[in-house]
């Protein structure tokens, strides 16, 4: 038997804001547990909340970046329940009317290929503290320095259809939120967080079969995992006659189980009201446009312009534009003048080996660029030049400061002399080739018979004997150029 | 008891210190002790700040409008110094680590906090008899309710211990307290005094509010406190508010009674102060009319949808998770926290109206009642503003529909206590401003009468009812 | 619409409030009344509309984002029922484990 699987996703992002969404507390990750909190969002008697205008921007950012459409009123709502964690009993979120509506993305499915995916909404909301069920024995531990965090939460259309697209829609929509900045988008970290509905029905069937949630996956390659254990779980149930129960599902990265969630409580009543502490929240259309001018490049756009206007091929604009401080890096190299392929090679290779590695620039663009117009002018061979940026980028050992002479003052050394410094430059004066070149001519009588004779190939053997007594420092197509001329 | 402006006069000039009058107002404290008014106070306190009112150099001491002033504030409204228990067990011990903005506005203004008065538990009532610590006593009559929730500082002000005293609003709890008991209560317009630091009840109807001796001394109060607060979404934008020169008479005002709120069935004494009222309007100049607010009789229904609602969210807080009692149920998890925290430190009054909070929000209701009320309290706001554009500048209504009854009378029913804000909540749903003046007495007990003014037209109701206040006397029988 | 002695112990169960069995039949009452009371506004003519109604200001202001809360007097740990070191803790979580 066929199936269609459905699936829809959630996904919370924490916003990049300094401090929480409703108070003036600090953001920062990693604080000793309950010092950075106050009375908002302790939830303590009288305490009232006000929401963060630099959140309101990055989710609009968002939003806008999404394609959705951006409402000019939207309204805070209350979503009741208890959980020791969720110091109100109650989260302020949004409900019937949220932020933003009806946007979409384009993504690569593995089965289907280019496709849109729907985005039902995005809306704001405040994030709970955390619970720590390991810390203390018998009991659960409370840390509420995350209580108040801004998210945006992102709900997709039912739109996907596998465990691999599904997959696909978050690798792009990370890409896209890292792309305006609005969030780190880290699942490790806790930063990004999914929660999956998924659903069979026969191919053809318009109406979604019952659905259930799963959580607890904590990498886009476990949503995969735990989607397909899912569908299988409910296609096996299916054919074997039973009917597939809304519960909530629990993905257990271990074993890469899916299991029920123990508590076979009804499902919550969050008795969603407009939450009276905070009136509307307004947004002017002008405001909205302003936000909109104020996305940067997205990455498609970007990598449309490394082809047309940088001439770049497919792949290299594809992966240059795949995230922005690679695609804003490899610009900054072309602005100082660098050839757009040559720089193009450079970064996806020697730059981007060192930053999938530490996340970091090694060696700031000004200074690729640098050493780049060295090997266009032939100080150095592009050989070479390898070594160069690998002793700047730190896996070399020399040090990479030169004291200016006569100042007592230290700056980072320049491409050419660190070069120098390391003896690579390459020889290109005339004079001193022309002397090894003469020297290699009557060395090899045999040889250059030959070539004259017509054996142009034995040129790069001669070459060879050149770049031999130069210990490699002869400027490779300027011998070949002398070699050739000379032996005419 | 001298009025606000006296004692602030006193100390300013150096004639009174800061020092005797926290020694005075202790020893009325101590005197007034039967009442049950208080829930927490300390002659330490007193006498500490009073020493650092004393010890400020006499230019800066002039400078502050409230100086030396004794202010009793109603136990919802948090304070650093003194425990904040909303008159429950849940709130037992708590002492909040913050001060309200108006707490903290009364001490830079250089008021001594009196003490901690007494409530119907988190300011659910009409009587003062749900306090987890007692009943408050009616000043002149001790077998009768001062009124509630804000019993407590109604019945200090009424005693004579302190000229002023903070309470607060949902549905007419300082206003029916000041008519009960006879001296002056006013509820500002919504948004014109922060709610930051006082514990919600119904978000969208609370609002801080005052009781004074007279008119003068609620007004000065109001005026210091007043005012937008970064900290409160809900503030408004306004400016603290400053008073009106006196007036000398009302010539050129209409007062309209909608005849709504005179029922064929009003208590005679509460109608004879109407009366009084009116005669007291027209000899100053003012013209009365009769005008009709015809949703009026879905005020009370309307308020007791939206007030449990909007409570029930507020008081989900109380979990014994982060502060307060805690007590554990058999069970011995999270789960038996929550619901032997709640269900033994609520009160049965606090319990039914969560209840019916949550019952009004849940799943299939929240269109039929919660939303349904909210439009209802529309066209109730705009029954008020229909009137006040057609050439009324005032409402007068009386504030209560009989005098202070007998403890014990109303605690049976909750719907019969519920009537008790039958004129009153109809302002907190409209959000407008509105006061209780004394008019005078009915069989010994105090009679009110109510003024009503348009949104932020809060001087100008003071202004009248300082005049009116010239010409009533409020110690009279009214038949 | 009369409330059932269900409800009542349902909207307990969302309230998480225990409601003693000898309470039951009275609130059960009580609360009959209450909601019977406040279904008066039923007769509010139909055709009568109007948005809901906002209290306080049209918009809400919004603040800075800048890192200054609130000081708070006194920790966490000076109002805590029980606090070690440095959480809040309750018991375990039992019957809402896995929510």
């Amino acid at each position: 038997m066929s199936w269609e699987t459905v699936i829809g996703l959630e996904v919370h992002v924490q916003l990049l804001t300094q401090s929480k969404m409703f108070c003036g507390c600090s953001t920062r990750y990693g604080s000793p547990p309950n010092t950075q909190v106050c009375p908002v969002c302790l939830g303590l008697p009288g305490a009232l909340p006000v929401p963060n205008a630099h959140a309101i921007e990055l989710a609009t950012r968002a939003a806008l970046a999404l394609s959705c459409k951006v409402h000019e009123t939207s309204v805070f709502a209350r979503k009741n329940y208890f959980y020791p964690d969720l110091p109100k009993g109650y989260q302020i979120s949004q409900f019937d009317q949220p932020l933003a509506t009806g946007g979409g993305i384009e993504i690569e499915s593995p089965e289907r290929g280019r496709l849109t995916i729907g985005i039902t909404r995005l809306h704001v909301e405040e994030d709970a503290g955390k619970s720590l069920h390991d810390r203390l024995p018998g009991k659960t531990a409370i840390d509420l320095n995350r209580s108040g965090t801004p998210l945006a939460e992102i709900v997709s259309e039912p739109d996907l259809r596998s465990p691999a697209e599904a997959r696909a829609y978050l690798t792009r929509l990370k890409q896209l939120l890292l792309y305006c900045q609005v969030s780190d988008c880290n699942m490790e970290e806790g930063s990004l967080r999914v929660d999956a509905n998924i659903s069979i029905r026969r191919p053809g069937e318009t109406r979604l079969g019952t659905k259930t949630e799963v959580k607890n996956m904590n990498s886009f390659a476990n949503v995969e995992r735990a989607l397909t254990v899912e569908r299988d779980r409910q296609i096996k149930l299916v054919e074997g006659g039973g009917r597939v129960e809304q519960v909530t599902m629990l993905f257990n990265a271990g074993s890469g189980e899916v299991r029920p969630m123990r508590s076979k409580e009804e499902s919550h009543d969050y008795r969603y009201f407009p939450d009276p502490d905070l009136p509307p929240l307004v947004l002017t259309r002008l405001w909205i446009e302003q936000q909109h001018a104020a996305l940067p490049e997205m990455p498609d756009a970007r990598r449309d312009r490394f082809m047309t206007v940088l001439g770049l091929p497919a792949y290299d604009a594809g992966v240059l534009s795949a995230e922005r401080p690679i695609a804003d890096y490899y610009e900054a190299v072309v602005a100082e003048g660098t050839e757009p392929k040559t720089a193009a090679n450079w970064v996806m290779t020697e730059v981007l080996r060192g930053y999938n590695e530490t996340g970091q620039f090694a060696v700031s663009s000004e200074w690729l660029a640098g050493l780049l117009a060295a090997v266009k002018d032939g100080t150095v061979s592009n050989q070479a030049a390898k070594q160069v940026f690998a002793a700047r980028a730190g896996r070399g050992s020399l040090s990479v400061t030169v004291e200016m002479r006569g100042t007592g003052k230290t700056s980072e050394v320049s491409p050419r002399q660190l070069a120098e410094k390391l003896g690579l430059v390459q020889v290109g004066d005339v004079a001193a080739l022309g002397g090894w070149v003469d020297e290699v001519i009557a060395a090899n009588p045999k040889e250059v018979g030959r070539y004259k004779a017509g054996e142009t190939k034995l040129l790069g053997f001669l070459q060879g004997q050149v770049m031999k007594k130069s210990a490699g420092k002869a400027d490779p197509k300027k011998v070949g150029a002398l070699l050739a001329e000379k032996l005419r | 008891m001298s009025g606000v402006a006296a004692i602030a006069d006193g100390v300013a000039s150096g004639s009174a210190p800061a020092a005797a009058v926290a020694r005075d107002t202790g020893e009325r404290l101590r005197r007034a002790a039967d009442l049950n008014a208080t829930l927490h106070w300390s002659q330490e306190l007193l006498d500490r700040d009073a020493a650092r009112l004393d010890r400020l150099p006499p230019a800066e001491r002039a400078r502050l409008p409230l100086v030396g002033v004794p202010v009793a504030l109603k136990d919802n409204i948090v304070t650093t110094d003194q425990p904040t228990t909303c008159a429950s067990r849940i709130l037992e011990g708590y002492v909040s680590p913050y001060d309200a903005t108006v707490v903290a506005r009364l001490k830079a203004a250089g008021a001594i906090i009196a003490c901690k008065t007494n409530l119907d538990e988190f300011a659910m009532g009409s009587s003062t008899e749900h306090s987890a610590w007692g009943r408050v006593k009616h000043p002149l009559d001790p077998a009768r309710v001062p009124g509630g929730s804000s019993g407590g500082s109604a019945a200090l002000v009424a005693a004579g211990v302190v000229p002023a005293a903070l309470g607060s609003e949902t549905g007419g709890s300082v206003r029916q307290p000041a008519s009960f008991c006879g001296v002056v209560g006013v509820k500002p317009s919504y948004g014109r005094v922060s709610r930051f630091g006082l514990v919600a009840f119904g978000s969208s109807l609370d609002q801080v509010s005052v009781f004074g001796r007279s008119v003068d001394d609620a007004a000065r109060v109001l005026a210091v406190i007043s005012g937008n607060d970064p900290n409160d979404a809900t503030s408004a934008a306004e400016p603290p508010m400053t008073l009106e020169p006196a007036r000398r008479d009302l010539r050129g005002l209409t007062f309209g009674i909608p005849g709504e709120y005179v029922p064929a069935d009003l208590d005679p004494g509460v109608k004879a102060g109407l009366d009084r009222a009116v005669q007291a309007i027209q000899d100053l100049g003012g013209t009365v009319r009769q005008v009709s607010l015809p949703h009026t009789r879905f005020a009370v229904p309307c308020y007791y949808i939206v007030a449990p609602a909007e409570a029930a969210a507020n008081l989900a807080r109380y979990d014994g998770v982060r502060y307060g009692q805690r007590r554990v149920g058999p069970e011995g998890d999270v789960r038996a926290l929550y619901r032997a925290t709640r269900g033994q430190g609520f009160g049965p009054e606090v319990r039914r109206r969560i209840l019916i909070g949550t019952y009004v929000l849940s799943s299939g209701y929240y269109d039929a009642y919660y939303r349904k009320a909210q439009q209802v309290r529309a066209l109730l706001a705009d029954d008020f503003r229909k009137v006040f554009a057609a050439g009324v500048d005032l409402l007068l209504t009386p504030t209560t529909p009989t005098p202070a009854f007998k403890a014990g009378e109303k605690t049976e029913d909750p719907v019969a206590m519920y009537l008790a804000d039958i004129f009153t909540c109809s302002l907190n749903l409209a959000a407008l401003p509105a006061m209780s003046l004394p008019v005078g007495r009915s069989g010994g007990l105090p009679v009110g009468a109510q003024l009503v003014a348009p949104m932020f037209a809060d001087a100008r109701m003071l202004s009248v009812a300082a005049v009116l206040e010239t010409v009533l006397d409020a110690t009279r029988e009214v038949r | 619409m009369s409330i059932r002695r269900e409800d009542v112990l349902h909207v307990a169960r969302l309230a998480e409030l225990d409601v003693a069995e000898a309470d039951l039949p009275k609130l059960v009452e009580q609360m009959g009344r209450i909601v019977g009371f406040v279904e008066q506004l039923n007769e509010v003519p139909a055709g009568e509309q109007a948005p809901p109604f906002l209290a306080g200001p049209a918009k809400t202001p919004l603040r800075a984002d800048l890192v200054a809360p609130v000081p708070l007097v006194r920790p966490p740990s000076a109002i805590a029922p029980e606090f070690i070191h440095g959480f809040f803790s309750v018991p375990r979580l039992g019957a809402m484990e896995g929510e």
